[in-house]
């Protein structure tokens, strides 16, 4: 009952470790609202007892690449182990090279792939294999933005290619296509589901959980297009164990990204 | 403890139903409880999805012991005496204490403009009964801005806006004051608390959409807010207690 007396009493998750595998920082062209710099968004984690939260920067992905690489490095260095980064390639430039990020210790620990929003480009597109080598070589975390079934399909099989990478399930878990999802975790086992979603039915976390085992399912925020609020609030209430949440608010994601 | 009632909730069985997703009256009472929502304006999925005028009759047998649920009728403009007549439709409302009312549009086929639902929005803004809609499965956001301009007299609740809407449905707000906005998935980043900053907090309406939307994540978006407790109570419970309480029928 722990955690949904927190929800109950409106207090932060203290005492619990919590990593947000989904995040973003910067100006979101198509929606967005609120605050999206690295302050507002450790101001939230801190009113809500966030440990951490891997973002990618967003103008960066439909953008610059080199840009939005850049800032998410200065934001990551700004909040030094609070906010962690993902490298976003651009499949049109050919100079394109995330590896630069990873060379020194500068905050990233994982690659992120949103290929619908760049060109429509498929998740397995050849020219995301550098950034995949980069990942299956450090054996680090690769987000993918997949909400279809063919991208779910697509990002299995990066997992497939790439075994020694993990494949993080950005939304599929939850969306219509979450049998697509479950199906590609049984297949695969370095496949992962977070859960970053603007609404899903309750029972809906538990219904994955049931799928695909608890150690498989990553607490995910899509910070800063939705608030963090909502999801962490969903898991604190679902009929789950309290060590089970404990696994999805961090202690699942906390192993898989080696921290 | 903050004290919610929900503006949106449906009842009944469901065409589509996901394994694990909530489904009967129990399931939805359960969740009531889990997230502490005392109250539930609610509306019968048959009168949505396939049966209107049976649906709104199921409501009321299925509501009829248990006055945790606010009855809302859905309502369609009858003009081939398929169903009530606009007259006939709000006495039965008064007979069965049907506090609301919600448009299907795009689901019954019928436009918002006054030759077609004109007799309805009288007669609600007669009664001060709210006027219930759902963003997206009924209307545009632009068409939200022409319903509440074409019947000011009429209060409007308008559901399942989303996060991508806060450029449309926000001036809307700022223009018309009979519109407000249910925050079931309302999650925009900080969108609440912008919400309240710039057009006031007595604008929202707690809701979930119940049973397809989600109740833990709903009542944890208010109570978190960074607004203040006066705020969360008038979203919680308040502005719907008032928009009701107005009601004459």
């Amino acid at each position: 009952m722990r955690y949904e007396n927190l929800v109950y009493e409106q207090k932060p998750f203290d005492g619990v470790y919590v990593l947000d595998v989904h995040g973003h920082i910067g100006f979101e062209q198509g929606s967005q609202l609120g605050p999206h710099d690295g302050k507002s968004i450790v101001h939230t984690m801190d009113r809500m007892g966030v440990d951490a939260v891997c973002v990618s920067y967003s103008p960066g992905l439909r953008g610059d690449w080199k840009r939005g690489n850049d800032i998410t490095a200065q934001v990551c260095g700004a909040y030094r182990g609070r906010v962690l980064g993902y490298a976003a390639p651009n499949p049109f430039h050919k100079d394109c090279d995330v590896s630069e990020y990873f060379a020194e210790d500068r905050g990233f620990v994982g690659i992120k792939i949103h290929g619908n929003i760049q060109g429509e480009t498929p998740e397995n597109d050849p020219r995301y294999a550098h950034a995949f080598e980069l990942a299956n070589k450090r054996k680090l975390p690769v987000l993918f933005h997949a909400w279809m079934p063919y991208e779910i399909d697509r990002a299995a099989d990066v997992a497939r290619q790439y075994p020694d990478l993990k494949v993080i399930i950005g939304h599929g878990g939850l969306t219509f296509a979450r049998e697509h999802a479950v199906a590609v975790c049984k297949k695969y086992d370095n496949v992962y589901c977070d859960t970053a979603i603007s609404s899903a039915p309750d029972g809906s976390i538990e219904w994955l959980v049931d799928k695909i085992g608890i150690d498989r399912v990553l607490y995910g925020s899509d910070m800063t297009f939705f608030d963090c609020i909502h999801t962490m609030g969903k898991i604190a209430l679902a009929k789950l164990t309290d060590e089970e949440k404990e696994k999805i608010f961090g202690l699942n994601a906390k192993s898989l990204f080696g921290l | 403890m903050l004290r919610f009632i929900d503006a949106r909730c449906m009842l009944g069985n469901r065409c589509i139903i996901r394994e694990g997703d909530p489904n009967t009256k129990e399931d939805i009472l359960e969740l009531m409880d889990r997230c502490h929502i005392e109250k539930a304006v609610v509306y019968h999925a048959m009168a949505k999805e396939s049966e209107l005028p049976g649906g709104n009759m199921a409501l009321v047998e299925e509501t009829k012991d248990n006055d945790r649920f606010i009855r809302q009728w859905c309502a369609l403009p009858s003009y081939f005496g398929e169903y009530l007549s606009a007259e006939d439709f709000f006495a039965a409302m008064k007979e069965h204490h049907v506090t609301s009312m919600r448009l299907l549009p795009k689901t019954c086929g019928y436009s918002l403009r006054p030759h077609v639902i004109g007799k309805l929005m009288d007669l609600a803004a007669q009664c001060r009964m709210p006027v219930f809609i759902s963003l997206f499965e009924e209307l545009t956001s632009d068409e939200v801005y022409d319903l509440c301009k074409a019947y000011p007299d009429v209060n409007f609740v308008v559901g399942n806006t989303g996060y991508r809407e806060n450029r449309r449905l926000g001036p809307a707000v700022e223009q018309c004051d009979n519109l407000y906005l249910g925050t079931g998935n309302y999650v925009a980043h900080c969108g609440v608390e912008l919400f309240c900053k710039y057009y006031g907090a007595e604008r929202l309406v707690f809701d979930t959409g119940l049973p397809t939307g989600s109740a833990t994540a709903a009542v944890s978006l208010i109570g978190y807010a960074e607004i203040s407790r006066e705020e969360k109570e008038l979203i919680a419970h308040g502005n719907i207690e008032r928009l009701l309480g107005e009601v004459t029928l």
